[in-house]
């Protein structure tokens, strides 16, 4: 694949997204059902590492370009995360404060508890390919738990898990 | 107003951005506390502007505010640098580990560690989904709640079960939730 329809791809994704991994059904559907050129491991792999790495949790879509389309794909990626922040100039000239208005409000509200059943629905199949046995499935749900109980960051969570799948291969 | 170095404020989003771990909420406030508080840059008022507007564009909320907060001090050009600074030093990270990652997938042991993270990564999924739900899951507000849970497990539905496309699924939720608004506290 081109890296010109990667990044209108992968901006299709990040710019109708809100925040975290909202964008991900979006990129899920395009590369890994329409276009085939993404394994939902490799996608689930982008996901680990985008949160690996310190910084904006939306940049696994860099990860994501490299795998379909190396270097170039990354950097395709990468302007597809970043082109969306300077549509907040546009609101900011000719929005300004009719953003608060319910209605808007409201709309963009409901859009992110949509985006919240996406990711569950874009998760199902994910999981299906990483959850092999009781270990990974124990790992998930250690890793969810710890997250949502804790305040440590994700790089220990990562870490962790690579170390109790790899104790676990002994 | 203290004059803005369009240096030091790139280096400021490199250095937030790109150290901070935790994601959106923790970044913005240090972000508040360099630009606010100590450079005393961005009047708190228009900092509330900036991180109202950041949440309702697009993409990675962080992103925007870099962009946003820099192209009141700077224009156009804080802007954009504003924003490379932010992005660029992470997404050389993600394509080193990814790289990592594809030269490792003949190494046994190698491919039980990642198998580890594979999974922790499904259980990052489902944080993510948990805390877009999470603040409307309040006790005394069971209209609200259940506003959310049905606009929410609507959307899974209809993208799992019906394969509607993403984006249409994300449209008809934006027009439901014109119309249809979250009960206000009673």
């Amino acid at each position: 694949m081109n890296a010109l329809l990667l990044y209108f791809l992968l901006l299709k994704a990040t710019g109708t997204s809100f925040s975290g991994l909202t964008s991900l059904p979006v990129v899920r559907h395009d590369l890994v059902e329409r276009y085939h050129v993404l394994t939902d491991r490799q996608l689930n792999a982008a996901v680990a590492a985008g949160r690996t790495a310190p910084g904006p949790n939306g940049l696994y879509v860099v990860s994501v370009g490299y795998f379909v389309a190396g270097v170039p794909g990354a950097c395709a990626g990468c302007l597809a995360a970043m082109t969306p922040a300077f549509v907040i100039i546009v609101l900011l000239r000719y929005l300004g404060r009719r953003a608060e208005r319910p209605g808007v409000k409201s709309a963009i509200q409901s859009v992110t508890l949509a985006a919240a059943g996406l990711v569950i629905s874009a998760t199902i199949p994910l999981a299906r390919n990483a959850i092999t046995g009781p270990l990974p499935m124990a790992i998930a749900i250690a890793s969810f738990l710890f997250l949502v109980f804790t305040r440590y960051a994700t790089v220990w969570v990562i870490l962790g898990a690579a170390l109790a799948g790899l104790a676990g291969s002994y | 107003m203290a004059s803005v170095s369009l240096r030091r404020l790139s280096l400021i989003c490199l250095r937030v951005s790109n150290l901070t771990f935790g994601g959106g909420d923790p970044t913005m406030a240090a972000l508040q506390s360099e630009l606010v508080t100590r450079q005393g840059w961005l009047p708190p008022e228009k900092y509330v502007l900036v991180y109202a507007l950041a949440r309702i564009t697009p993409g990675t909320n962080i992103l925007a505010f870099c962009a946003g907060a820099a192209w009141e001090l700077k224009g156009w050009p804080g802007a954009i640098l504003a924003v490379l600074a932010a992005t660029v030093p992470s997404a050389i990270v993600v394509v080193l580990l990814t790289a990592g990652y594809e030269s490792l997938q003949h190494n046994a042991r190698a491919l039980a560690a990642i198998a580890g993270t594979l999974a922790a990564a499904v259980g990052m999924m489902a944080l993510s989904a948990w805390q877009l739900l999470r603040p409307h899951m309040q006790r005394g507000r069971a209209l609200r709640m259940l506003r959310a849970l049905l606009l929410a497990a609507t959307s899974a539905l209809l993208s799992y079960r019906f394969r509607v496309s993403p984006i249409v699924v994300l449209g008809l939720a934006a027009l439901a939730g014109f119309f249809w608004r979250a009960p206000e506290r009673t």
